[in-house]
């Protein structure tokens, strides 16, 4: 037990483990880093500005140097020591960390190791995320890779992995994971008879819906929503995005690639349009449209989003704490934040204004364009054309001498704002003459509906604007000083790859940069991620912080063989989502285990599998399913179904939502609109992000709301009729219905005790609406309306309790 | 509750008590994240509202928040400026104007004096305006803050930063670190609710009681003036109570069934979740349930219990405080007196002040009269002030202030009396000068804590209200 503790680095803080004995070698990254982070590096660390009595415990440099007689670390001597002198005196000038810092005493077990650690010669170890991936050798004894793994530690520790998940719960948890659907209980009979899970990996990882569901994940990191955010948050068509995302990871998209279309698509020689819509990763940032707002301002706000999406997405590094400062804690200077920041501050698009291209539906998806989108055109292009006009009519009529339109030449040459009434109607004549289709209906971006709309993308300026550090992070005050910044990288991460470049011109480069090979974050913090959808955390439970204040990873050789073996599969997700489904720790059973609730109650070491409640969407999604109303529709404009009503009343203005009718009403949660100051309710309700900044991970509640929600929210009521009449048609006798009704929901038989529980409560309604017919009626609605009312009533009853189980709304 | 259910919920508990360890992803993260002394708040998963202690003995156990939202015009209601009035229509002193950033002014604007009569009143020597009668029987229960600033001067954003410390949306909001930090006292209602009246909704919307990065269930829940108070609170046409609470029990049978076969400690929070859920669709409405309150009380605030209202809304502040409710919020719009159609400093404002005149002070002495005024802080203002220069519109306007404002705290800790002096033109503080920042420190103070002491770990810092920012203001609290 105390390996397992100690080799968790994150876990020695903890009291119960005060009095355990130290292990033999003391190492930098697992032992002495943690405390020096936690304890010291605000005052003695990275940041230049904030250093007390110059004093760098970050660096064995640092440490050792001489301040006049005495040094902080003399390695080999922990008496001779001044940092250990001063962590374990009483006197209160002296004592550190100081009271100002409000830290407590260091506890025993540290002052220990950092004692023993400068008696073993205090070694100082880069941080583990910066350093190259570690080539470990699999270990013997099992297929699969990541099994060899799990169970080596397991069996280091002398715990047993947890059996296998029965087959009807495995299949339910693989379609959860891979499409987001449930299985019907005929694929579940199907699985059961010939449990081959490779083989049903393989038919689901090739299902349209697998893009949904993954890109659904990448879209929380793109803070992808459809409104412009802040206060007036006017609604944004950029479902070509999304779709582009959802038809990227279903071609399994190399991971590079799908990288650079979407940080730089647009530096691509001749990109292709699907290569400009990408780019719509980084304008999913907000707009504010609110009067007397400083659009410099909000294009600022734009760029310092994209530095710090870009730093969590790709790096796992906070990044954005060096807006102000140099970082605390990790290897982030201020002014390499502004070397990012300059990669972004090329960008044309301000505020409300920026580049933008046209996109019919289903043009992500390789159909051709709708009909009519080729007359039409869009508001931006055609300002766009009008601009390119212009200025060359103005070069024209100069070059015409005498034979020029002087008064045309004299309105274009006035700015637009200034002409004059007259000086407009000949402006404009003349253009729609050049451009007949300035006259056509124009395509604008606020119609949820419009089936042609204008995509926001990114595009750089011809001549790059000036990037100067801002003083405290305030754009007001740029440090002119300091001088022109260029673009440029961490110098950290950038120091651990063979033959660097050190010029970077502009966000292709920094693309590239981030998928180059060598680059240890990028595949390390993907593949982090990728494991953490399906065992509820990452291999590094902080898996937004790679830095310093980060945790180290449970299984450090598992983490850097997945992340490699990422890049040596072409950085094809299909490939390492298969070998995780298919592996046996994938497959354990999710139950808890008693045996180990004192040792590891947190799973860090893999010994079962995780019950996670599913994400907002998927809990409609699953709803959806089992009732049989699903929409399979792929992509599009987001609809709207129904929600209740009141949920504009606290916005400052009344959004319109037109409820969908028809098919469109029951499209996955993923397609509901989604206004970022008043989410869809069952949105906010189960833990959707709002989309300000980017998502990463997902916080999983369990409140009151939720159960209201599910048992009350009319789209629920709606989708628990149909549950209740498809439990009807397909069961002969109650039992069998309800049964059913478990199966198509839960994708397992009951128990008899389940089975009891149901079956008395179906009853006792069956008998309470027989007396009551109007209100069976009214519960039983359109979808139930063959049956007799008590009856239907009833199965309604059934089915929304099923509805409202744990069990449904939790992938097991 | 089963004696296996008791087990288990015991083993939740220890783990989480003893060794920060089991429950639900970031609340857990956080609990793992703050074993360094910086001491986060420990959280119960399975009861996360569940009362907790601060960090001392607070002055305040609860907070009434009434926000108006806009920017109320000091000048015309609390901070008399003879000298303005003087110089009314003149243009302003270029040193008070270089370097300021305004929201709409364009440069040509004059000083505006204010048409209103103002008295001085009670011991504190308060200056208030006719449009206030009321006030005048609070004066000295209240604690006038004349020399708030702050850094933000449009409207979404300076209400982020009112409520969140933040100009940008994505923080929590201080009724959600409130509600972190104490949990609540209200078993069959939201710890922390919202409520609104007043043409529209504020600027920036639920982004104001956003729980940020902290887990939702401490964000704010709305309470809305028409229909169900909470979204998706009735049951659906044909389900009685008696049919429901079957309903209810039918989906616990079966959450404890799974969780004997799984094991999971997350069921037990799923079977806690839906009998709250449960007792709301009583609870709930009865507080909405107007018909105990005496006709002295209605009349005090002004309030029609069959119309919403600011009143009305003043008088559920008190009844939910009154049911343990730890936070409640009162956004009223509209205060954005730039001088347009319907905001302007002539009769709309009239009609505004009237609007909440009466009420605010209501809540004041009701809150005394029930003995609640001690330990509940009450708090009134915008999100900044307005200038002393009048705005070139259709009428009588001004634009947005941020150097200089007023907002009012009573109860809770909080010393009566009037703190800070602004300059002869209102312009800026020259003394007692209190930032957002500031009056964050210090309301977090009478609640019982450190505000440096608050902390969520997210995106690798230590987050809380206040920053890197915040002085507790020792002179306006007892």
């Amino acid at each position: 037990m105390p390996k397992l503790i100690l080799t968790i680095s994150v876990l020695s803080a903890f009291s119960a483990v005060a009095a355990e004995k130290l292990p033999d070698r003391i190492r930098f990254n697992d032992h002495v880093r943690p405390i020096l982070s936690n304890q010291c590096f605000a005052c003695h660390g990275p940041d230049d500005k904030h250093r007390d009595a110059d004093l760098h415990l970050d660096t064995h440099k640092g440490a050792t140097a001489d301040l006049g007689g005495y040094a902080a670390v003399v390695p080999g001597k922990p008496d001779a020591s001044e940092m250990i002198k001063r962590i374990i005196t009483d006197d209160p000038d002296e004592i550190m960390p100081p009271p100002k810092s409000k830290k407590p005493k260091l506890p025993a077990r540290d002052i220990a190791i950092l004692k023993k650690w400068i008696e073993q010669g205090a070694e100082y170890e880069g941080h583990w995320a910066f350093l190259p991936l570690q080539k470990a050798a699999v270990p013997k004894g099992a297929e699969n890779p990541i099994d060899a793994f799990v169970l080596k530690r397991l069996a280091e520790e002398g715990i047993k992995p947890s059996p296998e998940a029965d087959a009807a719960t495995l299949c339910r948890r693989i379609y959860l994971d891979l499409t987001g659907l449930l299985p019907t209980p005929e694929e579940i009979d199907e699985f059961v008879k010939q449990p081959d899970v490779a083989k049903l990996a393989d038919r689901l990882l090739a299902s349209p819906h697998y893009g949904e569901r993954w890109g659904r994940h990448w879209l929380d990191q793109a803070r992808y929503a459809d409104s412009d955010g802040y206060a007036p948050d006017g609604f944004r068509a950029v479902w070509p995005y999304r779709d582009w995302v959802i038809r990227a990871i279903n071609d399994d998209m190399p991971f590079d690639r799908f990288t650079i279309d979407q940080l730089a698509g647009d530096l691509l020689p001749n990109p292709t349009k699907p290569q400009l819509v990408a780019t719509g990763f980084h304008r999913n940032t907000l707009i504010n449209t609110e009067g007397g707002s400083d659009p410099e301002q909000f294009r600022v706000e734009a760029v310092m989003d994209r530095v710090s999406t870009t730093g969590s997405v790709w790096l796992g590094l906070t990044v954005g704490c060096a807006q102000c400062h140099t970082h605390k804690f990790d290897p982030i200077s201020h002014r390499e934040y502004y070397q990012m920041f300059a990669f972004f501050n090329h960008g044309e698009d301000r505020n409300s204004k920026g580049a933008t291209v046209p996109v019919a539906v289903g043009e992500m998806f390789g159909k051709g364009a709708v009909a009519g989108v080729d007359g039409a055109i869009t508001a931006g292009e055609l300002e766009r054309l009008r601009d390119d006009w212009e200025a060359a009519e103005i070069k024209r009529q100069e070059a015409a001498g005498p034979k020029a339109n002087q008064k045309l030449l004299e309105a274009l040459k006035q700015l637009d704002a200034a002409r004059s009434g007259p000086q407009r109607k000949i402006a404009n004549d003349a253009f729609e003459k050049a451009e007949p289709r300035a006259k056509k209906k124009k395509i604008g971006n606020s119609d949820p509906e419009a089936k042609i709309v204008e995509q926001m993308i990114m595009r750089d300026l011809p001549r790059p604007r000036e990037t100067y550090l801002f003083l405290r992070g305030d754009f007001t005050r740029p440090d002119k000083d300091g001088g022109l910044l260029k673009p440029g990288v961490i110098a950290a991460v950038n120091a651990v790859i063979p033959g660097a470049q050190t010029e970077f011109k502009n966000r292709l480069d920094l693309a590239k940069w981030l998928v180059n090979p060598a680059n240890p974050l990028t595949p390390r913090v993907t593949m982090n991620r990728v494991w953490m959808r399906y065992f509820g955390k990452g291999l590094v439970e902080t898996e937004d912080d790679f830095g310093t204040q980060g945790v180290a990873p449970t299984h450090p050789e598992l983490l850097d063989w997945l992340a490699g073996e990422f890049i040596r599969s072409g950085w094809s997700m299909k490939a390492m989502h298969r070998m995780i489904v298919t592996s046996k720790t994938y497959r354990q059973s999710s139950n808890a285990r008693p045996d180990l609730a004192e040792r590891d109650p947190q799973n860090y070491l893999l010994a079962r599998q995780e019950r996670l409640r599913v994400e907002s969407e998927i809990v409609r999604d699953a709803a959806l399913s089992a009732s049989g109303l699903l929409n399979r529709e792929i992509g599009g404009p987001s609809v709207r179904p129904p929600q209740p009503d009141g949920v504009y009343a606290f916005t400052q203005n009344a959004k319109s939502w037109k409820t969908s009718e028809g098919p469109a009403r029951f499209r996955r949660g993923m397609y509901a609109t989604f206004y970022r100051s008043a989410a869809y309710p069952l949105h906010t309700t189960f833990d959707a992000p709002n989309f300000q900044n980017t998502c990463t991970r997902r916080i999983r509640s369990n409140t009151p709301l939720q159960s209201l929600t599910l048992a009350n929210d009319p789209a629920f009521l709606e989708m628990a009729q149909s549950l209740g009449a498809r439990m009807h048609a397909e069961g002969k006798d109650l039992d069998s219905r309800l049964a059913r009704g478990f199966r198509l929901c839960l994708g397992r038989t009951p128990s008899a005790k389940e089975l009891a529980v149901l079956r008395d409560y179906t009853q006792s309604q069956l008998a309470d609406f027989a007396k009551d017919e109007a209100a069976a009626k009214a519960l039983a609605g359109s979808a139930l309306d063959k049956l007799p009312p008590a009856e239907a009533a009833a199965m309604f009853c059934a089915a929304r309790v099923l509805l409202n189980t744990d069990n449904f709304i939790t992938r097991e | 509750m089963s004696p296996e259910e008791t087990k288990l919920l015991e083993i939740t508990r220890r783990h989480f008590f003893e060794k920060c360890a089991v429950g639900v992803g970031a609340i857990a993260l956080n609990q793992l994240l703050a074993a360094d002394g910086h001491a986060a708040v420990k959280i119960n998963p399975a009861f996360p509202m569940e009362p907790r202690a601060p960090h001392y003995a607070p002055k305040a156990k609860r907070v009434i928040y009434l926000f108006m939202a806009g920017g109320p015009s000091q000048i015309d209601l609390f901070d008399h400026k003879p000298e303005l009035n003087k110089l009314s229509g003149q243009k302003p002193p270029a040193s008070l104007m270089s370097g300021k950033r305004f929201a709409f002014l364009k440069g040509n604007e004059t000083l505006l004096g204010s048409p209103r009569k103002f008295g001085t009143y009670g011991k504190c020597g308060m200056t208030l305006s006719e449009l206030l009668p009321n006030h005048q029987k609070i004066v000295d229960d209240v604690c006038w803050i004349r020399g708030m600033t702050t850094d933000v001067f449009n409207h979404g954003p300076a209400k982020l930063f009112m409520n969140t410390g933040f100009q940008a949306p994505g923080r929590p909001s201080m009724g959600s670190w409130v509600t972190y930090g104490l949990g609540s006292a209200a078993k069959d209602l939201p710890g922390f609710v919202v409520l609104q009246s007043g043409p529209r909704g504020p600027r920036a919307g639920a982004q104001l009681w956003s729980s940020g990065f902290l887990p939702t269930s401490f964000q704010g829940v709305p309470l809305r003036g028409k229909g169900d108070p909470i979204l998706n609170l009735r049951s659906p046409q044909g389900m009685t109570r008696e049919r429901e609470r079957k309903f209810y029990d039918a989906v616990a049978g079966l959450n404890k069934a799974r969780l004997e076969t799984t094991g999971d400690p997350e069921i037990l929070t799923r079977l806690n979740s839906y009998e709250t859920a449960y007792q709301m669709q009583t609870s709930a409405p009865d507080l909405m349930d107007l018909s105990g309150e005496s006709a002295e009380t209605l009349e005090l605030y002004g309030c029609d219990p069959a119309a919403p209202s600011y009143a009305r809304n003043c008088l559920l502040a008190r009844r939910l405080i009154e049911r343990g409710v730890r936070f409640v919020q009162l956004y009223h719009t509209n205060w954005d007196s730039h001088g347009g159609n319907g905001e302007n400093l002539n009769s709309d404002f009239e009609a505004l002040c009237r609007e909440v005149d009466r009420a605010s002070a209501a809540l004041v002495l009701d809150l005394k009269q029930r003995g609640l005024l001690d330990d509940t802080l009450v708090i009134w203002g915008g999100e900044f002030g307005r200038t002393p220069m009048g705005e070139v519109r259709a009428t009588l306007g001004r634009d947005h202030h941020v150097d200089a404002f007023t907002m009012w705290m009573a109860g809770g800790g909080t010393k009566p009396g009037i703190y800070g002096e602004t300059d002869e033109l209102g312009f800026g503080v020259v003394n007692g000068k209190v930032h957002v920042h500031d009056l964050h420190a210090t309301i977090m103070h009478l609640l019982g804590f450190d505000h440096e002491r608050l902390n969520f770990r997210f995106q690798g810092l230590d987050m809380r209200l206040t920053g890197v920012f915040g002085k507790l203001v020792k002179g306006i609290i007892t």
